[in-house]
């Protein structure tokens, strides 16, 4: 392992490991969000006033996210 | 290593009387009193009849969260009481985000090796700070609300504090609520910065027209910096208004029995108060 921590710069790849596993998830969520909000409301067009509580939950899961790529600048 | 040059704390500029000025907190009262300057004069200049401009936009905005507030609250006059402080909250945040994104704040007025001015809500001591203070308004009403700490903390367990199982999901509630101040200021803060971080990412990338390629980022950026202020003030509305409703309306945990166990799972009729009141 030493060989390779010397040849490679590991920082990087967690860097970018960081980037892809920490983004997946609050896309994957704030995607679930968005679809379900535009189905409820092609079903129901009064549902559209529930905008503002989609935006929480959007808010609630960028979070995440945002930690992610907060951490990136702790690695070195 | 080339790239472009980010900040994520910021820098000290000078000191006085023993405390460090950072460019950030120096923008934040430039910007403080720019904005006490602007609603006060908008503020004189309200009239019955709409005239337009920058008034109505203004007076849509306050609207806008006193009845976002007020419907929060299934007691109108208790919210009514809080609408002050959040419209200022909002105002606040929306207008330093939009400040902090104005071309010669950031790299371009170096003073001492350091930017000169910096948006105040990226920077983790301001959005912390921010988040402190609203949260002690929460926990301060809701005691007020409650009547009393004693009973506030009861909130928290839905049953009797003494069984083992309410006391441990009572005690996640409370450890839950103390993180709401972190994820708050949290949450503004790393939007603010990544937006600054991706804007001058894109600035380097474009090179002799960074302009061009950096201005789709900051128009998006305008959307985000507005919806982060709704968001920050919608969800410390939401904490204050679960904590004072539970408190004005009747207990959840009245239809339990002293073991903790609930009599009537999934009946909440007004006979099971009734059998609750004939028993006791």
């Amino acid at each position: 392992m030493a060989i390779i921590a010397d040849a490679v710069n590991t920082a990087i790849i967690g860097k970018g490991l960081m980037i892809a596993g920490g983004f997946i998830g609050p896309g994957i969520g704030i995607g679930l969000i968005g679809g379900n909000y535009l189905q409820a409301v092609g079903r129901n067009p009064e549902a559209a006033k529930f905008l503002g509580q989609a935006l929480i939950f959007v808010a609630i899961v960028e979070l995440f996210g945002l930690l992610a790529f907060a951490s990136i600048f702790i690695v070195k | 290593m080339n790239g472009p040059v980010v900040h994520v704390a910021p820098a000290g500029l000078f000191h006085i009387g023993g405390y460090t000025i950072t460019n950030s907190i120096l923008y934040g009262w430039l910007a403080t009193a720019f904005i006490v300057w602007l609603l006060v004069r908008t503020a004189r200049r309200v009239t019955v009849k709409p005239r337009g401009g920058f008034v109505q936009i203004v007076e849509v905005g306050v609207d806008f969260i006193t009845n976002l507030v007020e419907n929060s609250f299934e007691d109108k006059k208790v919210g009514r009481k809080y609408v002050p402080y959040f419209v200022t909250l909002f105002f606040f945040i929306l207008f330093n985000n939009w400040l902090g994104l104005l071309p010669f704040v950031g790299e371009p007025f170096q003073g001492g090796g350091h930017p000169l001015l910096r948006p105040f809500t990226g920077d983790l001591n301001g959005t912390l700070a921010i988040g402190v203070v609203t949260m002690l308004l929460v926990y301060g009403a809701s005691i007020r609300e409650s009547g009393g700490p004693i009973k506030y903390l009861k909130h928290f367990f839905i049953g009797n504090p003494l069984n083992p199982l309410y006391f441990v999901i009572g005690l996640l509630e409370i450890f839950t609520d103390l993180t709401r101040v972190l994820s708050l200021s949290l949450r503004l803060f790393l939007n603010i910065t990544i937006g600054e971080i991706v804007i001058a990412v894109f600035a380097y990338l474009g090179h002799i027209a960074a302009p061009l390629t950096a201005l789709p980022f900051t128009l998006l950026e305008i959307l985000v910096a507005a919806l982060q202020a709704y968001i920050f003030t919608i969800l410390t509305t939401m904490y204050l208004a679960i904590a004072v409703n539970h408190a004005t309306t009747d207990h959840a945990g009245s239809d339990l029995t002293d073991e903790g166990v609930p009599e009537t799972i999934g009946v909440q009729t007004a006979g099971s108060g009734a059998i609750n009141q004939i028993r006791s």
